[in-house]
C-alpha cells in the first residue's frame, strides 16, 4: 500500500485539506458548542420547585390605585373562578384562601435575642403541593403546624438582618430542626401552636400551610369572615402558551410567578442556540463541500495513475482506499479537535456559570458526544462512498473513450 | 483461463467499411492457452483496439469475445480485476508505468498485489536485460526502451494463462529483443501460458504456432 499511496498523493493540496479542516473544525466546535451550552443553560430557567408541582401558575388581579382600598375588589368571584376553569390551557384551578385572625410567630435562640412576627397563613389544595403528604398533615392533638416558607425570607435574614447583626446564618436545614412558637388570636381565643418548616419555595411567595388547617382555623377563630380567595393557583397545559398571557391581559390578571418568563427564555435559547446550530451546521456542510471538491480535484488529476492500477488489477476498493483512509482520518481528528477545544470552552463558561448560579445542576455532555458522533459517521459514509463512485467512474469512463 | 475466443468482433468504427480483409475481425478465432501467436497489422488496422478489448477497458465493438465460453461483457469489476491479477498479463504498447516511481517499485507495485517473484528473481531479470544499473533510477528519465524492458519484466511478476504483448519489442535492438523474447518464453513455458504477441513490422523471434494478419 506503500506504493500506492506515493503514487496517489501526488497532487494532494495541502491549502485546500487546511482549508477544509480549519472549517470544518469551526463548524464541528460551533455546533456542538451551541447544543452543550444550551443543555448546560436551560436547567438554570427550568429548574423546578421541589415543594410545587411544576406546571403551575399563580394568578392575582392586578392592584390600581381604586383598587388599593377595597380588599373585595381584589378577590377572585365565583364566576371569575368558573371562567378561569373553562379556559383551553387550563388544567384545573386551585385557590388560595388566607387566614382571616392574627398571628404571630417567634423564634428563640439560645443566647440570642428572639425574633418575632406578625404572619399571616395562606394555603392551596394540597393536589397542588409537591411534598410527602405523611409531613403535610396538621393534627389539633399535637398542634404542630406544618410551613413551607418562601426561599426570600430565609435570604433576607441570612444577608440582610443577620449580617447586620452579627447573628449566625441559617441552612434550610436548621431552619427545619427549629421550633417556630405561633400564637393564634381570634375570636376571643388565644392559642400556642408549634410551627414547623419543613421546606422553602422559591416559586411561592407566601407563607403555606395544609388547606385542613387553614379550614379548621379559620372556622375555629374567625367564623364569619368573607374567604374570598385574592389568588389562584392555576394548573395549565403548557406554561408557553401565548393564549394565557392574552387571556391574563384581556382580564387584566397578573401572575408573580416566572414560569411564563422561564418560558420565553427557554423558548429564545432555544432559538438562539438552533440559529448557531445552523449556522455551524451550513459552515460544516460548505467545509464538506470543500473537501468533496478538493477529492474530486485529486481524483481528476490522479485518473492516469489510478486507471493504470486498475489496469494492473488493482481493485476499484484498494485503490480508493488511500483517499478513503485521508478524509475519515481528517474527519476523526476534526471530531477529537472539537471535543478537546468543547471540553476547553465549556471548563470556562461552567466556572462562569457556578459563579452566577451556584446550584445549578451541570448538564449532560451525551447529546453533543451523540451529535458529534453522528456528524463524523454521517460524513466519512458519504466521503468513503463519494470517492468510491469517482473511482468506479473512471473504471466505465475506458469502455467508452476510442 | 484455457482459451480466449473472438466470434464476428469488429471495432464499431469498421462497421460501416465493406473492405475489411482481416483474419481476425469479423472471424471465429481460437486462442488456446500454452500456444505462441502472432498478430500482424498495419497501421490503421485496429490492432491496439484488439489489445484494449481482450483487456477488457474498452468495449466498442460488435460481436463476442469470450474467455473459457463466457462473454466477457458480463464480466464485472472484480472479475476483471482477478483476471489481471492471475489469468491475463499485459504488456501494454503505450507502457503504462509510472513516471514519478522507480523501475524496481514499478515492478514491485504489481508483483505486491501477488507476491508472485522474490526480490531475486526480479533483479535477475533486470540484469538479464541489462538494465541492472538503473533498478533505483525514476522511470520517468529512462529512454523508452529501457522502460519497455521494465515493462516486460512488470508483466511477468504475475501468474497469467495468457500474456498479451503489444508491440513488446519496437524500440529495441536485435539482442535485446533476443533477450526479451527468451524470458517471455521461458516464464510462459513455466507457467504454461500462451502468448499473443502484435507487431507493426518488426517482431519478436519467436517459434508462432499460427500468425494472424489483422
Amino acid at each position: 500500500m506503500n506504493l500506492v499511496w506515493k503514487l496517489l498523493r501526488q497532487h494532494i493540496s495541502k491549502p485546500q485539506l487546511a482549508g477544509f479542516f480549519f472549517a470544518n473544525l469551526l463548524g464541528m466546535l460551533i455546533v456542538l458548542l451551541s447544543l452543550q451550552f444550551y443543555n448546560d443553560v436551560v436547567p438554570v430557567f427550568t429548574q423546578g420547585d421541589s415543594f410545587i408541582k411544576k406546571e403551575f401558575l399563580i394568578v392575582s388581579k392586578r392592584i390600581s390605585v381604586a383598587h388599593s382600598f377595597s380588599s373585595s375588589a381584589t378577590a377572585f368571584k365565583e364566576d371569575e373562578i368558573e371562567e378561569m376553569k373553562e379556559q383551553r390551557f387550563t388544567k384545573s384551578v386551585g385557590q388560595f384562601c388566607s387566614s382571616q385572625y392574627h398571628v404571630d410567630a417567634s423564634m428563640g435562640m439560645a443566647g440570642a435575642p428572639s425574633l418575632r412576627t406578625e404572619l399571616f397563613f395562606e394555603s392551596v389544595p394540597d393536589d397542588f403541593v409537591d411534598t410527602d403528604l405523611s409531613q403535610w398533615h396538621f393534627d389539633p392533638e399535637k398542634a404542630v403546624i406544618p410551613i413551607i416558607l418562601p426561599k426570600n425570607y430565609l435570604t433576607i435574614y441570612n444577608f440582610g438582618f443577620a449580617q447586620s447583626r452579627a447573628l449566625p446564618k441559617l441552612s434550610e436545614g436548621v431552619i427545619g430542626a427549629i421550633d417556630l412558637m405561633i400564637r393564634i388570636r381570634g375570636n376571643g381565643k388565644e392559642d400556642y401552636y408549634k410551627g414547623k418548616v419543613i421546606g422553602f419555595s422559591t416559586r411561592l411567595n407566601t407563607i403555606l400551610v395544609p388547606e385542613a388547617f387553614l379550614k379548621w382555623s379559620n372556622a375555629e377563630y374567625a367564623p364569619d369572615a368573607d374567604t374570598a380567595p385574592s389568588r389562584l393557583i392555576v394548573e395549565v397545559k403548557n406554561p408557553t402558551d401565548d393564549a394565557i398571557a392574552t387571556y391574563f391581559k384581556k382580564k387584566n390578571y397578573e401572575t408573580d410567578d416566572d414560569k411564563l418568563d422561564a418560558g420565553k427564555t427557554t423558548f429564545f435559547l432555544k432559538m438562539v442556540s438552533g440559529i448557531i446550530m445552523s449556522v455551524g451546521l451550513l459552515i460544516s456542510a460548505l467545509s464538506f463541500y470543500i473537501l468533496m471538491l478538493s477529492i474530486y480535484l485529486l481524483v481528476e488529476k490522479n485518473t492516469h495513475k489510478l486507471e493504470n492500477l486498475l489496469l494492473i488489477g488493482y481493485t476499484p476498493q484498494r485503490v480508493s482506499f488511500p483517499y478513503q483512509a485521508l478524509t475519515v482520518g481528517m474527519n476523526a481528528l476534526v471530531l477529537l479537535l472539537s471535543l478537546l477545544l468543547l471540553f476547553w470552552i465549556r471548563s470556562y463558561y461552567m466556572d462562569m456559570l457556578y459563579q452566577i448560579f451556584p446550584q445549578m445542576t451541570e448538564g449532560s455532555m451525551w447529546p453533543a458526544y451523540l451529535l458529534g458522533g453522528m456528524l463524523f459517521l454521517g460524513v466519512s459514509v458519504i466521503n468513503v462512498w463519494a470517492v468510491r463512485q469517482k473511482v468506479i467512474a473512471i473504471w466505465y469512463r475506458k469502455g467508452v473513450r476510442l | 483461463m484455457e482459451n480466449i475466443t473472438l466470434k464476428n468482433v469488429l471495432p464499431e468504427v469498421f462497421a460501416s467499411r465493406n473492405d475489411i480483409q482481416s483474419e481476425i475481425w469479423h472471424k471465429e478465432v481460437l486462442l488456446e492457452k500454452g500456444k505462441v501467436y502472432l498478430v500482424e497489422a498495419n497501421s490503421g488496422t485496429g490492432k491496439s483496439s484488439l489489445c484494449s478489448y481482450i483487456a477488457g477497458y474498452r468495449r466498442d465493438y460488435q460481436g463476442i469475445i469470450d474467455f473459457d465460453g463466457k462473454n466477457i461483457c458480463n464480466l464485472r469489476i472484480a472479475d476483471w480485476a482477478r483476471l489481471r491479477r492471475e489469468s491475463l498479463s499485459i504488456l501494454f504498447q503505450e507502457l503504462r508505468l509510472f513516471p514519478e516511481l522507480t523501475a524496481y517499485e514499478n515492478v514491485s507495485i504489481k508483483n505486491g498485489l501477488t507476491h508472485f517473484k522474490s526480490k531475486k528473481e526480479i533483479l535477475a531479470w533486470f540484469e538479464a536485460l541489462g538494465i541492472a544499473d538503473k533498478v533505483d533510477a525514476k522511470v520517468g528519465l529512462m529512454s523508452f526502451g529501457q522502460q519497455q524492458r521494465v515493462a516486460m519484466i512488470r508483466a511477468l511478476v504475475q501468474p497469467f494463462d495468457f500474456l498479451l504483448a503489444d508491440e513488446p519489442i519496437s524500440h529495441l535492438d536485435e539482442r535485446n529483443s533476443a533477450v526479451m523474447a527468451e524470458l517471455m518464453l521461458e516464464e510462459a513455458r513455466r507457467q504454461g501460458a500462451g502468448i499473443i504477441v502484435t507487431s507493426i513490422g518488426k517482431h519478436m523471434d519467436l517459434n508462432y504456432d499460427k500468425v494472424f494478419k489483422l
